[in-house]
């Protein structure tokens, strides 16, 4: 993401915002707008001073810093020192400095990190908004149960490599496992049927986990040769674990989960 | 909490013309207007400046008209001016090292993203208010100073060396205040760069006297507390001086120099 903004050179390649290069257009915050981390800011001045200089360094007008600070709830307390802020308070100025120009690109950067449930869902609703008003929202986050309910479009990178750019439902598609859970009297001869319909079955304890992806197929194959059934469950993963799954090998640290016997 | 963003508005999304280097220059004014370390660094540069000099010379005024004088009392009227430059770094380090401590530098370079163009006016503010404070610091100290001097019949008129010493602490300050943003933006750390800038005045501008023969005379000349304190000096309390106007060019070159190398890194290294 430092790379996005020129902060950082790419060791190889190149990254384009709206085509080009960053900085090469006049007023950068105007295209594109990031949170990069909340302790960007220097913590002797208030709020309220921050935003007013990178208003000015693009030529936004000083009007527009208390139209962001109210809209990130920072009102009233635009003039305290940022360096007393808790750390939500800091997320918070930072949505409003991303938000200050008014871009079309929001780069948000572990938006909901230090952010009490309320804060969570506000950044939910307002990411929401933002690209739904025509804008494109680019989020970075390990809390993949917070993408799940965010993303439209999902960048998995793993060890400084692309492992998935695909939209969120095809990635879920392809990458999270689903199982039908099936409950019967008569596991036994369920498990044959579907066997002999070439449908893979584990048992697990008195279920049955049915690995296909259409619980209706299932259902109605049972009930055509007339088992009873108490159960019939599609269960999906969730992104959390379809991300696991694919970045298994290439994550840089993995924990030790038990020891080998 | 549940506010949302207004609609994009047509007269602040549209891109504007390229800026120049006016919209950084008043960022980086707000900046530092809007932060306290400002006032107390310019506040110990009229203490230093002003105070000593009234100080000392009210201590050693009667001296100064006495037979047993062997200084010039012109050599004490810009006397605060050999520890103003302490404060006037420390201004001028912190303006960069300040951001880079806090990661704001990351925010200055999204929203400015030529580099130089930060640098520039940076040094441009901190060289401009460094000035005006410094030369204000003189004629303050002059103003404080030179009634003991009258009373002792030896007052000091203001005009030749005494009037180029005023502004002369000017720029000085001035140039050490661009040193300052530059050293800032090599070591990107408030403790380092301050140690540097201190170092060099303060410690080895004075030590270099200890180096023999020619070659410290040299030495002695070109440190940057010499080559450009010679220019807040009326008198200067060392001999071995170049001429003011002489020594300021080589300071000059000097801190340009520095800046230089500061300005290629800067333009190389990542955030």
């Amino acid at each position: 993401m430092r790379m996005i903004l020129g902060l950082d050179a790419p060791t190889a390649g190149s990254v384009t915002v709206n085509g080009r290069a960053y900085g090469t257009a006049g007023a950068p915050l105007r295209e594109i707008g990031a949170l990069l981390e909340a302790g960007a800011v220097h913590p002797g001045r208030s709020a309220r001073g921050h935003l007013r200089w990178m208003a000015a360094s693009n030529q936004i007008p000083a009007s527009r810093v208390d139209e962001v600070l109210d809209l990130v709830g920072l009102g009233e307390v635009a003039d305290r020192r940022v360096g007393k802020f808790s750390l939500g308070m800091g997320q918070r100025l930072g949505i409003a400095a991303a938000l200050l120009g008014d871009p079309g690109v929001v780069v948000l950067d572990e938006p909901v990190n230090g952010l009490d449930p309320e804060g969570i869902r506000w950044v939910r609703v307002l990411a929401r908004k933002l690209a739904d008003e025509g804008r494109t929202v680019f989020v970075s986050s390990h809390l993949m149960s917070e993408m799940a309910l965010m993303a439209d479009h999902l960048i998995v990178i793993g060890r400084g490599q692309i492992l998935a750019d695909t939209s969120m439902a095809d990635f879920m598609t392809h990458h999270a496992a689903s199982h039908v859970l099936v409950r019967t009297p008569q596991p036994d001869q369920v498990v044959r049927l579907l066997a002999d319909h070439g449908v893979e079955v584990t048992r697990a304890g008195d279920s049955l986990h049915v690995h296909a992806g259409d619980s209706a197929a299932v259902g109605e194959l049972v009930g055509a040769a007339g088992f009873t059934l108490h159960e019939l469950t599609l269960v999906r993963s969730s992104l959390e674990d379809a991300f696991m799954t694919l970045t298994a090998d290439a994550v840089e640290y993995h924990a030790t989960e038990g020891v080998a016997a | 909490m549940t506010a949302i963003a207004p609609a994009p508005d047509p007269t602040t999304s549209a891109p504007a013309s390229r800026p120049g280097l006016a919209p950084a220059l008043r960022a980086e004014w707000i900046k530092l207007t809007t932060v306290r370390s400002t006032w107390w660094t310019l506040f110990a540069v009229v203490l230093l400046g002003a105070g000593l000099t009234t100080l000392l010379v009210g201590l050693n005024a009667e001296w100064l008209a006495s037979p047993e004088a062997d200084e010039d009392p012109r050599a004490f009227i810009t006397w605060g001016m050999m520890l103003a430059p302490a404060a006037a770094v420390v201004l001028g380090s912190l303006v960069v090292t300040s951001e880079y401590g806090s990661g704001m530098i990351r925010s200055s370079f999204a929203a400015v993203p030529s580099r130089g163009r930060v640098m520039l006016a940076k040094s441009i503010l901190v060289a401009s208010l460094l000035f005006v404070v410094g030369t204000a610091s003189a004629l303050l100290g002059y103003a404080g100073a030179n009634p003991f001097l009258d009373a002792q019949g030896i007052g000091l008129p203001l005009e030749g060396d005494v009037l180029r010493a005023m502004y002369g602490s000017g720029l000085y300050l001035a140039g050490l205040g661009v040193l300052a943003v530059a050293v800032g933006f090599l070591v990107r750390h408030t403790a380092a760069a301050v140690s540097i800038l201190l170092g060099t005045l303060f410690v080895v501008g004075p030590m270099v006297l200890l180096v023999p023969g020619a070659f410290g005379d040299w030495l002695d000349k070109v440190m940057p507390s010499n080559s450009g304190g010679g220019m807040a000096a009326a008198v200067s309390f060392n001999p071995n001086l170049m001429e003011p106007w002489t020594g300021f060019a080589v300071f000059a070159a000097e801190v340009a120099a520095v800046a230089a190398v500061a300005a290629w890194s800067l333009r190389r290294r990542d955030a």
